[in-house]
């Protein structure tokens, strides 16, 4: 186990430090502006537009990114690939962190957060999307904090209650695929009802599976990618463990990744197929589709191929930053750029820099957390006393 | 991983009796709703109307609207197209009449009552409810605030008060509600001087359109829009120029909408059922696996070790 | 080192897509980019383009039609001192529509004749240092959406018709002919002339041998033709240019002869309308009188009525209607012959399209075109009895009934009532936000009443002075006191009468509707009728 030294610990002032302290004192008086002007004070939303890129990025874009939780855990434990061990707490603490960001973006967004319990207790509308995901999400971020209490609890030294959780492990990370396939999904379903809005291209009966196929591919290259940050930034807290199945780790998962790509590549073009709405192709949005389509899904599958079989490391963590973009671009595209495609440009919707400065509050807030976690709890590395536990 | 038999059979009956709470999932189904019974509808047919902006005024009047920038006398205003918004339920349009270009069409546009609305279905809060009048009503009592009916509704009406800090509300027609359980007809048609809005009931509007393109078929389109639109709706439309030129859309096809998403809600029945058994199965295929080739190894290891053995007791029997 | 080289491959194949995402978007038509939008302002309207579908004949086509500029051509060539028959030879004596040939040929001579002609010429003009037409297939094979046909169809009234008989010094035969199928000849036959249009129809029809050549071809035949011929002797001839008969603004211009000579071609001035069929069956209807003189004047040409031929309406349609499919109208009825709404062939088609006119429209807009009219109605033309009440008559005698029928029908049946209108009308049925209506009754009676007199047709059939009261006391028999319209509209949307609308928008769907037919532009706004209430405190 690494030791932490004080010369490596950095200095209360440094760069990243500033940078967070600005954004974050920032996001709180947006935060302020919010709550006591209204979302009209801080948003460009509107009638026409009533989802900004809050719903875009930080509900769409974050449930993805954090789906490495799922998909990680359930390479471990379910399909029993021991290798990839040591990235499982880290993806989980990603997932769950994650999720408990959306939670409060979505705090931000929605025009009563103090309701957002009613769909559970008061009124359930069982006949909406948002209530499957609503259920599910809230669900899921039990599931993941149960899930990673253990890092917690190792650091707190509860025993006890660890042992209980650890016992708990197979059977909640199958119910975190469960809810996590039932989730992923429906935050595509939730644009079903819309086909008279959303363009042809990107509106699909099969969204929900694009949606949940996407989100495999945004957690694993997600799990390649805070690899890539961990290793430059927390390499001083890895164990043994830890560096050594790294670039297996790499490896692996962009294996996964591009035969995941290519999958989606493949039901992707069977989607156009089916409709027969090729010569949407030939339109502008159609270019912009086969941009996110060749450079964003075909590009990075072959990548991670070539990645993985000439062991290049760098290329493949290349790649997943593309794939990443890939996922982000698709959750952007479907819910903002084709979304109402059919109003003028007058009623389209461009976020306002406030909106911008809450999401980067909020990400900020991820981050520091993060850090905090990481540099605590064991989950860069396995605690001494625990070391049996697999 | 182990279970008693006491335990499993303890599961599966948990199991199945909770399957028979609940009401069924009406969203998942595929029943055609055709509205309640004697259900109330309006019909609007644009060759009568002529921009007067009655209903606009009698609208705010009976909602208590705020006081607009414009008066109702202004017809100015129709010189730009208007949405609904937070202080408007409803809106008149102009639009250029392609039968004769001196006489322009106008058209009132407000929330459709849909037989099966958009909103509804997509309220996570049931704050949307189908009345047996046939309005369409929100309650901002349960409303999380989320948008996610605006998003749904095909004909862009809920409008939301973004400026509210606090109490936040979504706005939108509500077919006088509490006007029509009294016996009293809606504003906007109790205002309207040419009864270009008729009440009544659905069938009876439908009755009265079809009536009218037979006494005059040079006169209307023969459409009645909103008659199965978006599965139908409670405002019914009839026009004498085709209704794209009124900015209605003629796209939006004849499903219902909680029908576009019945597929993926259905679903979920079915991965909470099949998932975790399918998952359980990959765990157990996957233990098993590793079993085999820790036996396999084991038995690896005794092999050679037992190549060796022989000759190593040979030794100690002789030692 | 594997990995700098990966990388580089790496970078290699993102240049690839990027490439071939490129030439994707290169190789497919990219309509939203590529083609800016056609500017409707710039589209030019032509009325002489000409289209060469003459290869539609051979089957499928290889190349776009190609789109030839008529009156460009003719006028680039009169500055040449060049004519007509610098592209159209002469038959007969008569010059042929057809470019450089006389006869049709086939695909490949077809073709032939046209690329040749065609870039020939033109390649002369340009190695003369001037400027021509396309020389290379694709040139002339192309889609010119912004040249669009502006052409309309031209046809003679009795005006330009008369125009030509005068010039042709009544020589009738000049145009008119007959085909004798035994002798394969043309001839003039005295009495039988009649339009063009009898024989040669839109597409030519008939075999090769035996073709009776479209309308198209034979007009241009014959017009320009006897034109081109009449300008050679410096005389006033008609145009020779496409846009002197297909342009609409020209065809304003065209000399509109007032009170023309009635054409004499044995047809009756007043006659009793009485039908058979060729198996000896009479019509039971009463019979109407007709004053055939009376509207020749109303109409411009004989085929508005004459569709098929210059002979009687029975001679085509038949009395008794059978279930043969049978063509060119002989399964249409004579019933529907006369009496078909919206086609203007028929009687009431005819009179009924004059009831969209603005000074009528008020009333008759509103009057739904599917009523059922009731019986006696049919009396207004149907006014002669049948000859076994009255005998035979000859034809004078009947010539006599027909002129005066009508004069004898009203005195001897019209009711008459003492019709006593109004000045003032005070609607005050629904005073509430607004004054009572002071309605001018009187003034818009009488206007009515002046407007009816400028239309013999519209006196014809508002024999009564009552009868105008009926366009808005409607639904109720002539009266000289009608009811109120307050006594039959009541509540709106009222179960027990559905289509019935309710009295408050009754009375603006009247009054409103009536303006906006008619064209009245002076009451807009509520107040313009009924004055705003003052609140009283």
């Amino acid at each position: 186990m690494a030791q932490v030294t004080t010369a490596e610990r950095k200095s209360i002032f440094s760069l990243f430090n500033l940078i967070a302290f600005i954004v974050l004192g920032v996001g709180v008086y947006l935060t302020y502006l919010r709550f006591s002007g209204g979302l009209a004070s801080v948003t460009n939303l509107s009638d026409y537009n009533p989802w900004g890129i809050w719903i875009s990025f930080d509900l769409l874009c974050g449930v993805a990114l954090a789906a490495g939780g799922y998909v990680t855990s359930s390479a471990v434990y379910l399909f029993g690939m021991k290798k990839y061990h040591s990235a499982v707490r880290p993806a989980i603490l990603t997932g769950f962190l994650g999720y408990a960001l959306v939670f409060l973006a979505i705090n931000y967004d929605v025009g009563r957060p103090w309701r957002l319990p009613y769909p559970l207790v008061v009124q359930q509308g069982t006949t909406s999307v948002l209530f499957e995901v609503g259920l599910c999400v809230a669900t899921y971020l039990t599931v993941l904090f149960i899930e990673f209490s253990p890092a917690a609890m190792e650091w707190l030294g509860l025993k006890k209650a660890r042992s209980l959780v650890v016992k708990l492990t197979i059977l909640l990370t199958i119910f975190g695929v469960v809810l996590s396939t039932m989730h992923q999904s429906s935050l595509g379903a939730l644009f079903l009802i819309a086909p008279s809005k959303l363009h042809p291209l990107w509106y699909s009966p099969y969204i929900p599976i694009y949606f949940f196929v996407t989100s495999i591919i945004a957690g694993l290259s997600m799990v390649i990618f805070e690899s890539t940050l961990s290793h430059r930034f927390f390499a001083y807290k890895m164990d043994e463990t830890h560096l050594q199945e790294a670039n297996g780790v790499t490896l692996g998962f962009g294996k996964a990744a591009s035969y995941v790509l290519a999958g989606y590549f493949a039901i992707k073009v069977l989607g156009i197929s089916t409709e027969n709405h090729w010569h949407y192709l030939t339109t502008g949005y159609g270019i912009w589709y086969l941009v996110e389509l060749l450079g964003f899904v075909a590009l990075p599958s072959l990548l991670y191929a070539f990645g993985v079989r000439t062991k290049s490391l760098g290329l493949i963590k290349f790649t997943s930053v593309l794939a990443v973009l890939g996922v982000i671009l698709n959750r952007f595209n479907v819910s903002l750029v084709a979304f109402n495609w059919h109003l003028p440009s007058s009623e389209r919707y461009f976020p306002h820099w406030m909106e911008i400065g809450i999401s980067v509050f909020i990400v900020m807030i991820g981050l520091v957390l993060y850090r905090f976690i990481v540099t605590r709890m064991p989950i860069l590395y396995e605690h001494p006393d625990y070391k049996d536990a697999h | 991983m182990s279970i008693s038999r006491r335990k499993f059979l303890g599961w599966v009956g948990a199991a199945g009796l909770s399957t028979t709470i609940g009401k069924s999932a009406a969203a998942a189904t595929n029943k055609h709703f055709t509205g309640y019974p004697k259900s109330f509808a309006i019909l609007h047919d644009t060759t009568l109307c002529v921009g007067c902006r009655s209903c606009e005024a009698a609208c705010n009047k009976v909602n208590e609207l705020p006081q607009p920038d414009k008066p109702f006398t202004d017809l100015s205003v129709l010189e730009t197209k208007r949405r609904t918004t937070t202080k408007a339920f409803t809106v008149v349009n102009k639009y250029d009449n392609s039968k004769g270009p001196q006489s322009p069409v106008f058209y009132k546009k407000q929330c459709n009552h849909c037989l099966e609305p958009a909103c509804a279905s997509a309220c996570f809060v049931r704050a949307f409810t189908k009345t047996k009048t046939g309005a369409v009503t929100y309650d901002s009592t349960v409303c999380v605030g989320c948008r996610y009916c605006m998003i749904a509704c095909p004909f862009e009406i809920p409008t939301y008060e973004y400026d509210q800090a606090l109490t936040p509300r979504i706005r939108k027609c509500t077919m006088c509600y509490p006007r029509v359980i009294e016996g009293l007809l809606p504003g906007c048609v109790e205002a309207c001087p040419m009864e270009a809005l008729s009440f009544g009931k659905r069938e009876d509007m439908i009755k009265i359109a079809r009536e009218r393109f037979r006494k005059y078929p040079d006169r209307y389109v023969d459409h009645i829009y909103g008659e199965h639109e978006m599965g139908g709706t409670n405002w019914l439309y009839v026009s004498g120029t085709p209704f794209k030129e009124l900015g209605m859309r003629e796209d939006l096809g004849i499903t219902p909408a909680p029908q576009l998403t019945a597929g993926a809600l259905s679903s979920v029945p079915m991965i909470v059922g099949l998932w975790p058994v399918l998952l359980a199965g990959i765990y157990a295929v996957s233990k098993r696996k590793e079993k085999i080739a820790q036996t396999e190894q084991e038995q690896a290891l005794t092999s050679a070790l037992d190549k060796k053995r022989p000759a190593e007791s040979e030794t100690e029997e002789e030692s | 080192m594997a990995k700098g080289k990966s990388l580089r491959i790496g970078a290699g194949i993102s240049v690839a897509i990027i490439i071939l995402l490129i030439g994707f978007m290169g190789a497919l038509d990219v309509t939203a980019l590529s083609k800016t939008p056609v500017d409707t302002q710039s589209i030019e309207f032509r009325s002489d383009i000409v289209t060469f579908d003459n290869m539609e004949a051979f089957g499928k086509l290889e190349k776009t039609k190609a789109v030839f500029l008529h009156d460009q051509h003719t006028d680039t060539l009169e500055k040449k001192n060049k004519d007509c028959l610098a592209c159209h030879k002469t038959e007969n004596g008569r010059m042929s529509p057809k470019f450089m040939r006389l006869k049709d040929v086939g695909r490949e001579e077809l073709t032939k004749i046209y690329c040749d002609n065609c870039t020939k010429c033109h390649t002369d003009t340009i190695s003369a240092g001037e400027k021509a037409g396309p020389v290379k297939c694709d040139e002339c094979h192309k889609e010119r959406p912004l040249i669009q046909s502006s052409r309309v169809p031209m046809g003679f009234d009795k005006s330009l018709h008369f125009r030509h008989y005068r010039a042709q010094k009544n020589k009738c035969d000049r145009c008119h002919h007959e085909y004798d199928k035994k002798n394969r000849k043309l001839f003039y036959a005295k009495g039988k002339e009649g339009t063009c249009r009898y024989c040669h129809k839109e597409k030519p029809e008939g075999d090769d041998t035996e073709k009776v050549i479209s309308m198209r071809f034979a007009s241009h035949l014959a017009c320009i033709d006897c034109h081109q011929k009449t300008q050679a002797k410096q005389m006033d001839a008609g145009p020779l240019r496409c846009a002197g008969c297909h342009d609409a603004q020209e065809q304003l211009k065209i000399e509109k002869v007032k009170n023309v000579p009635r054409l004499k071609r044995g047809q009756p001035d007043n006659t009793i309308i009485k039908t058979g069929d060729k198996k000896g069956r009479i019509a039971r209807m009463n019979q109407v009188p007709f004053s055939h003189k009376n509207h020749e004047e109303y109409n411009d040409t004989c085929r508005v009525c004459h569709l098929a031929s210059l002979a009687s309406c029975a001679t085509c349609h038949p009395l008794v209607g059978s279930n043969k499919v049978l063509k060119n109208g002989r399964d249409i009825t004579l019933e529907t012959a006369f009496h078909k709404r919206g086609h203007q062939s028929s009687c009431t088609g005819c009179h009924e399209s004059k009831q969209q006119d603005k000074n009528c429209a008020g009333c008759h807009a509103f009057m739904s075109k599917t009523r059922q009219q009731e019986s006696t109605a049919c009396l207004r033309c149907h006014m002669v009895p049948l000859p076994e009440r009255t005998g035979e008559l000859s034809t004078s005698r009947a010539a006599k009934m027909a002129r005066l029928m009508p004069q004898l029908w009203k005195e001897t049946f019209g009711p008459i009532y003492k019709v006593v209108v109004p000045k003032t009308v005070v609607i005050n049925d629904l005073v509430d936000q607004y004054e009572a209506v002071e309605y001018p009754h009187r003034k818009v009676y009488d206007t009515m009443v002046k407007k009816l007199d400028r239309s013999k047709l519209a006196q014809y059939f508002h024999y009564e002075d009552t009868m105008l009261c009926l366009g808005c006391h409607h639904n109720t028999p002539a009266a000289g006191k009608p009811p109120r319209c307050g006594n039959c509209h009541d509540k709106p949307f009222n179960e027990n009468n559905l289509f019935r609308p309710g009295i408050m928008g009754s009375f603006h769907q009247q009054c409103i509707g009536c303006h906006q037919k008619m064209g009245i532009e002076k009451y807009t706004g509520c107040t313009s009728c009924h004055k705003e209430r003052k609140k009283q405190s």
